[in-house]
């Protein structure tokens, strides 16, 4: 019998106390009150030799107690055959490599490829190893049947092969993502393993550890009890990194085109050495030296925001760069200029633009020039409409009935994906929705109003109505309607009502044509019909449909690795022949349909190139990444995960002595007891016997107390 | 405390009519020849007819007796071994004396002490005092250890007429200035009488197994085998007490040994029988006669 703490024997020696205390007990207990004591001398209380010890049997048993404790702390259990300890116990690892932007700093990718290659070279021929990396998402470079399926002699030159290809990238770290894709990837070649001889399981952690790390998916993820985590700390030469973020570089509304210099904010690590940094602007010569730097003090671990210094040139792209500390990995910002772009609102109606009776004087003055749209209304009336009008509109308003000259027209535009809102002034309009919808007829009327007609039901589940769901926002009963027209939509198939009048008729719905979407109002928001255009609700409800419509889809300038962008709101149309230059000037041509550019891997500045002009965006690094300060590593445990303890710690740090001093073989023997005494558990046993052990003391001690002959 | 008192002395008179003991009762006669000047009316003319010579009966001058006890109510008097306490038997010893005297008509008083007097009452012998000293000795010994010098030095001082001290003890303090103390009222005239009272276990020191013995007065604790202190202890008590019997010797007072577990009516005949012993030495040795003596 072997025993993993066998310092917890040397407690066998606290039997002791038990017969001492028999001893003594006999010879103060009884107490006498005396008239005095003048005639008397005190005497020494003698120890009685041990054939006068009582109470026998209960001291043996508080003996046993004492031992049993002692024995089931020092953790006991049963070397199985002699050639056991030496034949190594089949595990199941996984590689896990950090190749996130974090690992970029200088000297520690060569030393995470030098912990890896050492992983490796540890691993037996019966082992099962998985190779896998890891930033914000998780790559298998080997999996376990690829290993399995490879020659031996040739598994380990062929995963020294693949970590040699790899590379850290750009991109944020997603750890805790990483580490339940290694452990499922166990789990579920442990199902496909049926003779169970893999009894060690193992994920072999290489990693910066850096405090940015995501580990949001370790909080729903129930870890593997008898899978273990070893980490090889790659810690950084220098301490001290500042990062740099821009603030409010996306697209605010409230911000105009030709604004001021962005600020940003500067970030210095907690135990940095370095507290003055310089921030200038790149050159304008190809290798990008900074001219002028300002010169910017940021305590370690605080963080300040500043004005980015003037520019000399005129670009209107530009980078940042921050100079002073030990990391320049994060140091550069890029910056796009930000976006302003035309949104064409057709208005088709003959109003006059300054008639405050009609829709139109409305409109114009709903839509304003903001930082990132600049909205145009275009007014036409239904004679003078042209489809090239239609084509060029972002938003078709119709107050009128389109001319069947145009429906066709407008029918493309909708099953291109666009929106059009239709008013109708008069119950004539509901030709037009007809045309639209592909049907013959559709009855319509103007509805007899007593007095003043109100909202009644509100779909505010709808997206287009989403905005008006909070209490605050949502009563429109201020709102009256004096005149609005009745359409029976029940010819209408598809036709969504998204709102109500109080005589339970529709007062918007709307109608799908293809990928668009046809709103229908049934009333106008011109006084003499409704309040509409004179309440508050009025302008949200026109930028909600802009929304819906996708034309306020976030064009941004401003990105970080490893986000999707959107390209709709760039392509128009057509994306057929959308093209995206990226930093390193490599071309990715886009396929048609294709909604967004997912190949965001490297900062900087991409190109979008298209039939309706050149755009810009800025790609930048993660503020989370920037965060390089060590995770402490009960983070992880306080997510439950099972950090091994084999290695006389719990991190194997690569540059620490502990580690070096530990020898792989030692490792492993120091495992395999671990693993033989987690699996027969022989102190629950133990444990179990003492209370069994107990239970009789207790209840003999109870016996003898009763017992006054034996007090 | 007033019956048992009452019960053992009239059960005491009974004894006396079937005692063997004749003439050991209280017998106050004298004579004296008469000397020109004498009341004549104390002349005893049944004398006179037999023997024709005039006598006096001087002793019809003589006033009743004034008894002081002095009851010991030090913590120590608290112990007892067997059913009652030494303080209850000395109280009932003091109780019954008091109603044995107060009946003949003398004077009772009553002075309580630890280190110091505790309850002094004035020897009286009028109708229900004697109810408000069994009242006073039925009280619970209250006091702390006990020390004769201040209490008998402060009767000392506090009587101007001559009369009897009964001292009711345990003793149990250090001897060393009991002479001087003793003698103290000895000298001033006083008849002494030394009751000490013991229990059984302190004579006998009987302790079956050792123990942890706590002192009542200083609250000391000490651990005793009572196999090995039992020789000694009762080697140093009996040191004590026959040098407090010698002291008592020496200052002609009547000292006698009580244990708690002897019957009080014996005791009693024992102290009468040693004070008729007492007063026929004292008629020996000339003492000036018409005192009155119990």
């Amino acid at each position: 019998m072997s025993f993993l703490y066998p310092l917890f024997l040397a407690g066998i020696a606290a039997v002791g106390l038990p017969i001492i205390l028999h001893m003594i007990r006999r010879q103060t207990r009884k107490r006498v009150t005396f008239s005095s004591l003048m005639f008397l001398r005190t005497a020494v209380p003698r120890f009685k030799n041990r054939s006068h010890l009582e109470n026998l049997p209960l001291l043996i048993l508080r003996c046993i107690i004492l031992c049993l404790l002692a024995f089931a702390f020092s953790r006991p259990f049963f070397l199985r055959e002699a050639g056991d300890a030496q034949v190594p116990v089949a595990r199941r690892i996984v590689l896990l490599i950090d190749t996130s932007a974090s690992m970029r700093r200088a000297g520690m990718w060569p030393r995470a490829i030098g912990e890896a290659q050492s992983a490796l070279r540890d691993v037996s021929r019966a082992d099962r190893v998985c190779v896998m990396r890891f930033d914000q998402g998780t790559e298998t470079l080997i999996g376990f049947e690829q290993w399995d399926a490879m020659d031996s002699t040739r598994r380990t030159a062929a995963a020294a092969e693949q970590l040699s290809k790899l590379s850290p990238g750009w991109a944020s770290t997603n750890l805790g993502l990483a580490l339940v894709f290694a452990a499922e990837a166990i789990e579920d070649d442990e199902v496909n393993d049926e003779q169970q001889k893999f009894k060690t399981h193992r994920i072999v952690l290489i990693s910066d550890l850096q405090k940015g790390s995501s580990l949001e998916a370790l909080q729903a993820y129930e870890w593997p009890e008898a899978l273990e985590l070893e980490v090889k700390l790659i810690a950084a030469a220098g301490s001290t990194n500042a990062a740099l973020q821009l603030i409010a570089g996306r697209d605010h509304p409230a911000r105009t085109a030709g604004d001021e210099l962005p600020s940003v904010r500067i970030t210095n690590s907690p135990d940095a050495a370095v507290e003055r940094f310089g921030l200038s602007w790149a050159g304008e010569d190809p290798a990008g030296t900074p001219d002028r730097a300002t010169e910017v003090y940021v305590p370690a671990g605080h963080s300040v925001v500043v004005r980015a210094p003037q520019r000399t040139d005129n670009s209107a792209s530009g980078k940042l760069i921050l100079t002073g500390d030990d990391h320049d990995f994060d140091n550069t910002l890029y910056m796009a200029p930000r976006l302003t772009y035309q949104v064409n609102i057709l208005f088709i109606d003959s109003d006059s633009a300054g008639d405050s009776e009609g829709m139109l004087y409305y409109v114009q003055r709903a839509f304003r020039a903001t930082g990132s749209i600049d909205p145009v209304v275009i007014s036409r009336s239904a004679e003078n409409l042209t489809d090239a009008d239609i084509a060029a509109a972002h938003l078709i308003i119709a107050a009128d009935a389109i001319s069947p000259g145009h429906i066709d027209s407008v029918r493309r535009y909708l099953e291109n994906g666009r929106t059009v809102l239709l008013v109708m002034k008069s119950p004539d309009t509901v030709k037009t929705i007809a045309a639209l919808a592909g049907i013959e007829t559709i009855d319509s009327q103007e509805a007899d109003v007593d007095t003043y007609a109100m909202l009644n039901r509100i779909e505010f589940k709808h997206p287009l109505l989403a905005p008006f769901s909070e209490p605050r926002f949502g009563d429109f009963t201020r709102i009256h309607f004096w005149k609005h027209r009745q359409i029976n939509i029940d010819n209408l198939p598809g036709a969504e009502v998204l709102a109500w009048f109080d005589s339970n008729d529709p007062a918007l719905f709307e109608l799908h044509v293809g990928k668009g979407s046809l709103l229908v109002l049934a009333s106008g928001w011109h006084p003499s019909d409704s309040q509409l255009a004179l309440s508050s609700k009025f302008v949200p409800l026109l930028y909600s449909i802009l929304e819906y419509g996708g034309i306020l889809a976030s064009r941004q300038s401003q990105y970080f690795v490893g986000d999707n962008v959107p390209i709709s709101p760039w392509s128009g149309p057509e994306s057929a022949n959308i093209e995206i230059r990226k930093p390193d000037d490599s071309v990715i041509a886009l396929d048609a349909g294709q909604e967004s550019f997912t190949q965001t891997d490297l900062p900087g500045i991409y190109t979008i190139q298209s039939s309706a002009g050149n755009h810009i965006f800025a790609l930048n690094l993660p503020a989370k990444e920037c965060q390089t300060a060590v995770m402490p590593i009960e983070d992880l445990e306080g997510l439950g995960v099972f950090v091994g303890a084999a290695q006389g710690g719990f991190v194997s740090r690569a540059s620490s002595p502990r580690f070096e001093g530990g020898t792989p073989s030692t490792l492993h023997r120091v495992a395999s007891t671990f693993a033989l005494e987690s699996e027969q558990k022989i102190w629950r046993w133990i444990f179990i016997g003492l209370l069994v052990v107990s239970f009789i003391e207790i209840a003999m001690a109870g016996w003898l107390t009763r017992s006054p002959s034996n007090l | 405390m007033e019956l048992r008192a009452k019960v053992i002395v009239e059960g005491f008179w009974k004894g006396i009519h079937r005692s063997p003991y004749h003439g050991f009762s209280v017998e106050f006669t004298e004579y004296r020849q008469y000397t020109l000047g004498d009341d004549p009316r104390y002349i005893d003319w049944r004398l006179y007819a037999r023997s024709d010579r005039f006598y006096i009966k001087k002793f019809e001058d003589e006033t009743n007796l004034r008894c002081h006890m002095l009851v010991d109510h030090s913590r120590s008097m608290g112990y007892g071994s067997g059913s009652y306490t030494k303080s209850q038997y000395a109280g009932t010893l003091a109780a019954t004396l008091a109603y044995f005297l107060y009946t003949q008509g003398d004077a009772v008083g009553l002075a309580t002490f630890d280190d110091q007097i505790r309850q002094y009452m004035f020897p009286r012998n009028r109708s229900g005092y004697l109810r408000r000293l069994m009242v006073a000795l039925e009280a619970e010994p209250q006091g702390s250890s006990t020390k004769l010098g201040p209490p008998l030095q402060h009767i000392g001082e506090m009587l101007t007429r001559k009369g009897l001290i009964i001292l009711i003890s345990d003793l149990l303090t250090s001897i060393d200035r009991l002479e001087p103390e003793l003698g103290y009222l000895c000298t001033g005239g006083h008849d002494v009488v030394v009751f000490h009272v013991l229990d059984p276990a302190e004579l006998n020191f009987d302790f079956d197994s050792p123990a942890l013995f706590q002192d009542m007065e200083s609250g000391r604790n000490m651990y005793v085998d009572p196999s090995d202190a039992q020789i000694s202890y009762k080697r140093k008590l009996e040191k004590h007490l026959a040098r407090t019997e010698s002291i008592c010797q020496n200052l002609g007072i009547d000292y006698h040994l009580f244990a708690t577990d002897r019957p009080f009516d014996l005791a009693l005949l024992d102290f009468l029988q040693d004070r008729m012993r007492h007063r026929k030495r004292i008629r020996h040795r000339g003492r000036p006669k018409g005192r009155r003596t119990i």
